[in-house]
C-alpha cells in the first residue's frame, strides 16, 4: 500500500514538473523517459528472464532512425504513426535477431546481442546513403495528436506538450510490462529464469518463450528510441553503439533490475547523475565505472535494493 | 510595539525609495556583471586532444581580454561543458543555454556534433560560435540561412589547397594515385574533391586503391601492405589525429615513403609528431589555419606560441587559433553594436547583426565571419623539410591560401563551383 502511495506521489510529481521544475531540469527529464521505456523492455529479458542484452541499444536506434527518416524522408510527421511503425519495425527486425539469440544464454547470449547490435551499427555507419553515415539523420519536430503547436518555441514544446505525451507514453508502458510481468506468460518467464529445466518439464515452451520476451524487448526499446530522438533533433550511430547498450545495463543496474520500477528509477537517477558529474569533471566517465563497480560489489540490488525491502520483479 | 501613521509612511518611503534605487541599480548591476561565454570542447577519444587545443586558445584570448577591462568593462567567464556524442552535447547546449543562461557558446569540432547543434542553436535563440564544426552535410550547407549558428570553414578547405599545390608543384610526376582516408565523411569528403580537382587540371591518373581505415585507427599493417601491392606514385590522405604518425611509420617501414610521394592535408594538426625518422621531406603537408614556425607570423602570433610552449611543453595547432578568434570576434562585435546603441551593452540582435561581417585579427591574421555565418581565414600547407631545429618535420617554403581561393562561395555547390574554375 504504501509503496503504490510513494509510486503515485512520484507520478504527481512528474506531472507538475513543467510547472515547478526550471525549464533546463524538465527537459532533462526527457531522456529519463525515453530512457524508462527502452528499459522495461531489457529489465523483461534480464530481471524476468534472466538474459543480459548488451546490444538492446539496437532497437533505441532503430526507433530513432525510424523517426528521423519518416519525418525526414517521407514527410510523416504525426509521432503517432512514428511511434507505431518504431514498434513494428522493432518487431520485424527483432524476429530473425531473436530467434538466433534465444538458442542461447548467458555469456552466450550476451555477446551474440552484442555483435547484432555492432552489426546494425557499421550498418548505419557505412550506408551513407540511407542512413546518413557518421552525420546521422536530422529529426524533424513531430505533430502530437494531429496538432503541430506551432506557436511554441522547441524549449516550450518539449517541456509542454512533448513532455506530457513522453509521460504519458511512459505511464502506458508501464501498466503494459506491468500486465506482462503479471501475465501467466511473465510468470513462466521467471519459472525459466529460475530453472529453465524445470520450467521445460512442466510444459513451458522455454525458447518460445524467451523469443517472445525478445521481440517484446525490441518494441519498448524502438519507442523508447523514437522519443530520445525529438529532443536532440539528431539520429547518429552513436545510439547503436556497445557503448551505449552498456549504458542501458548500467542504468538498470542502478535502479535495481529486481524490482518492477527499477529501470525507471535507474534512468532518472543516471541522467541527473551525468548532468552533475560532466559539469563538474572531465573524468566523469572514471567517476561512472568506479560508481558501476561500488554498486556492483556493493549494492547489487540498486537503489531501490536500499529503499524497498527484497521483492521478486 | 504600535506603529503609528507617521512612522508608517516613512517606512513604506524608504521602503519605495529603496526599491527604485534597487530599479535604478539592476540595469548598472547587469553592466557589470560577467559576459557568460559557454565552452564545448571534447575531452575524450580522438577528438580530446583538438579540444583541449582549442579551449587553449579559447582561454588565453579570455585571459587577454579580461587583463584589458575585458569587453565593454564587463570580464568573460567561461563555463566549460564536454562535447562528445550528438546527443549529449545537445544537453550540455541546453544547460548552458537554459540554467547557465550563457550570452554565446563557442566550441564544437565534429561535423555530426555540428549537424545537429545548428537547429538547436537557432531554436534556443543562443549564438553558437564554431571552431571547427560545420553544419555539412558532405559537401552541402545544411543550415543556408542561420541566425545563431556561427559556423566554421568548410571541410574541403583543406583538400581543395592540397590538390591546387598538387596540380602546380606534382603535375606530370604521378599517374597512378592512391587514397588512404579515414572513413567517414570528412575522408570521403576530401579525397572526391581531389579527384574532381586532378580532373579539372586535365591531370589524367589512375586510382590504383581506395582504403578506407576507421577514424583514429591504430594498425595500418593491412593498409600498407594493399598500398605496396598497388604501388601508387602518389598516395593521397587527409589524417588528421593520431592515426597520422602511425600509419607513416609503418608506410616508412614498408619502403613506401621512398617510392610514392605523399600529399597529407591536414597532418600539420599533429606535427610533432611526425618524426624526421619516418616522415619523408617533400611531402605536401597542410597545418589548417595556425603555422607554428611562421617566419612572416604577427607579434601575436609568436606571443601565443611563446606562451604555449612554455606553458605545456609543445607548439600549438589550428584549434587553439579557431578558439581564439571566436572569443576575439564576439568581443569586436559587441564593440561594433555598442557604437551604434551609443555605448550601451547592446541587445543580442544587434551583436549577431555586427558579427556578420565582422573582421578581427586571429593569431593566424585576419579572419572574419562571412555574411552567411562562415568564417573565412588563411590556410597553411607546403613542402616537408627536415632542415630545422626540431626532432620533428616542418614546411619550407610555406605557402599559404585565404578562403576566398579554396572555399566554395555562399550558395555554390562545391563541384559547380570548382567546374566554374578557369585553369
Amino acid at each position: 500500500m504504501i509503496r503504490r502511495g510513494l509510486a503515485l506521489a512520484a507520478a504527481a510529481l512528474l506531472a507538475l514538473a513543467p510547472l515547478l521544475a526550471p525549464p533546463y531540469q524538465v527537459t532533462l527529464l526527457l531522456p529519463a523517459f525515453a530512457y524508462g521505456i527502452a528499459l522495461l523492455g531489457l529489465n523483461l529479458l534480464f530481471g524476468t528472464a534472466g538474459l543480459l542484452s548488451f546490444g538492446h541499444a539496437l532497437f533505441v536506434a532503430l526507433g530513432a532512425y525510424t523517426a528521423a527518416g519518416l519525418t525526414t524522408r517521407y514527410g510523416v510527421l504525426s509521432f503517432e504513426a512514428i511511434v507505431a511503425a518504431a514498434a513494428g519495425l522493432a518487431a520485424v527486425v527483432a524476429v530473425p535477431v531473436g530467434l538466433l539469440c534465444v538458442r542461447y544464454v548467458k555469456i552466450y547470449f550476451g555477446m551474440l546481442t552484442l555483435a547484432f547490435g555492432m552489426l546494425f551499427y557499421s550498418f548505419l555507419y557505412k550506408f551513407y546513403a540511407l542512413t546518413g553515415g557518421d552525420e546521422g539523420l536530422r529529426v524533424l519536430r513531430p505533430l502530437l495528436l494531429g496538432r503541430p503547436f506551432a506557436e511554441l518555441d522547441k524549449v516550450g514544446f518539449l517541456t509542454g506538450p512533448f513532455y506530457y505525451y513522453a509521460l504519458a507514453l511512459l505511464a502506458l508502458a508501464t501498466l503494459a510490462m506491468r500486465r506482462i510481468v503479471r501475465s501467466p506468460f511473465g510468470l513462466s518467464l521467471r519459472a525459466i529464469r529460475e530453472n529453465a529445466d524445470k520450467a521445460a518439464f512442466v510444459g513451458v515452451s522455454v525458447r518460445r518463450y524467451r523469443f517472445y520476451a525478445f521481440v517484446i524487448a525490441a518494441v519498448f526499446g524502438a519507442v523508447g528510441g523514437t522519443l530520445l530522438a525529438v529532443p536532440t533533433g539528431l539520429a547518429d550511430p552513436l545510439l547503436a553503439y556497445w557503448t551505449h547498450s552498456g549504458n542501458l545495463v548500467f542504468m538498470l543496474l542502478l535502479g535495481g533490475f529486481e524490482h518492477f520500477l527499477g529501470p525507471l528509477v535507474g534512468a532518472l537517477a543516471f541522467i541527473f547523475l551525468q548532468d552533475l558529474v560532466m559539469s563538474l569533471t572531465a573524468y566523469w566517465r572514471f567517476v561512472f565505472g568506479a560508481l558501476l563497480a561500488i554498486v556492483v560489489v556493493f549494492f547489487p540490488r540498486g537503489l531501490l535494493g536500499l529503499v524497498a525491502p527484497e521483492r521478486p520483479a | 510595539m504600535r506603529t503609528t501613521r507617521r512612522q508608517f509612511l516613512a517606512l513604506s518611503g524608504g521602503a519605495l525609495g529603496t526599491a527604485a534605487l534597487r530599479l535604478d541599480a539592476a540595469p548598472a548591476l547587469a553592466q557589470n556583471a560577467p559576459v557568460k561565454i559557454g565552452v564545448l570542447a571534447a575531452k575524450a577519444g580522438v577528438l580530446a586532444p583538438v579540444g583541449e587545443s582549442g579551449l587553449r586558445g579559447v582561454q588565453w584570448a579570455t585571459e587577454r581580454v579580461n587583463a584589458a577591462r575585458g569587453i565593454l568593462g564587463r570580464r568573460i567567464e567561461l563555463i566549460v561543458e564536454e562535447e562528445s556524442s550528438p546527443k549529449d552535447t545537445v544537453e550540455r547546449f541546453r544547460k548552458l543555454s537554459l540554467q547557465d543562461r550563457v550570452d554565446a557558446v563557442s566550441g564544437a569540432i565534429s561535423t555530426g556534433v555540428g549537424l545537429a547543434l545548428g537547429p538547436v542553436a537557432e531554436e534556443m535563440k543562443t549564438i553558437w560560435l564554431s571552431w571547427d564544426a560545420t553544419t555539412q552535410k558532405g559537401v552541402e550547407e545544411t543550415l543556408p540561412k542561420p541566425k545563431y549558428s556561427f559556423r566554421s570553414t568548410d571541410n574541403e578547405c583543406e583538400a581543395v589547397m592540397a590538390s591546387l599545390l598538387t596540380a602546380r608543384h606534382l603535375k606530370g610526376k604521378f599517374r597512378t594515385v592512391a587514397g588512404i582516408n579515414p572513413d567517414y565523411s570528412y575522408g570521403r569528403d576530401n579525397w572526391a574533391a581531389f579527384l574532381a580537382i586532378m580532373k579539372k587540371y586535365g591531370i589524367e591518373l589512375s586510382v590504383v586503391s581506395e582504403l578506407w581505415p576507421k577514424l583514429g585507427a591504430t594498425d595500418f599493417t593491412a593498409h600498407v601492405a594493399a598500398l605496396g601491392q598497388a604501388r601508387p606514385d602518389l598516395i593521397f590522405s587527409c589524417f588528421w589525429a593520431g592515426d597520422t604518425p602511425i600509419f607513416l611509420k609503418q608506410a616508412h617501414a614498408a619502403g613506401l615513403t621512398a617510392k610514392s610521394k605523399l600529399v597529407l592535408t591536414t597532418g600539420g594538426g599533429v606535427h610533432e609528431a611526425l618524426k624526421k625518422d619516418f616522415t619523408p621531406e617533400g611531402a605536401i603537408l597542410g597545418y589548417n589555419c595556425l603555422y607554428f614556425d611562421w617566419a612572416r607570423a604577427s607579434a601575436l602570433q609568436k606571443e601565443f606560441v611563446r606562451w604555449h610552449h612554455e606553458k605545456f611543453k609543445e607548439w600549438p595547432n589550428y584549434e587553439s587559433d579557431h578558439g581564439y578568434f571566436t572569443i576575439v570576434a564576439y568581443k569586436a562585435a559587441v564593440e561594433r553594436a555598442a557604437r551604434a546603441a551609443g555605448g550601451k551593452w547592446p541587445a543580442p540582435d544587434a551583436i549577431i547583426q555586427a558579427l556578420e561581417g565582422i573582421e578581427a585579427e586571429s593569431l593566424s591574421g585576419p579572419r572574419r565571419f562571412r555574411e552567411d555565418h562562415i568564417m573565412e581565414a588563411t590556410f597553411f600547407q607546403g613542402m616537408t623539410t627536415h632542415k630545422n631545429a626540431y626532432d620533428f618535420v616542418t614546411i619550407d617554403p610555406v605557402e599559404t591560401m585565404t578562403t576566398k581561393q579554396i572555399q566554395k562561395p555562399s550558395g555554390v555547390g562545391l563541384y559547380d563551383w570548382i567546374n566554374s574554375w578557369k585553369v
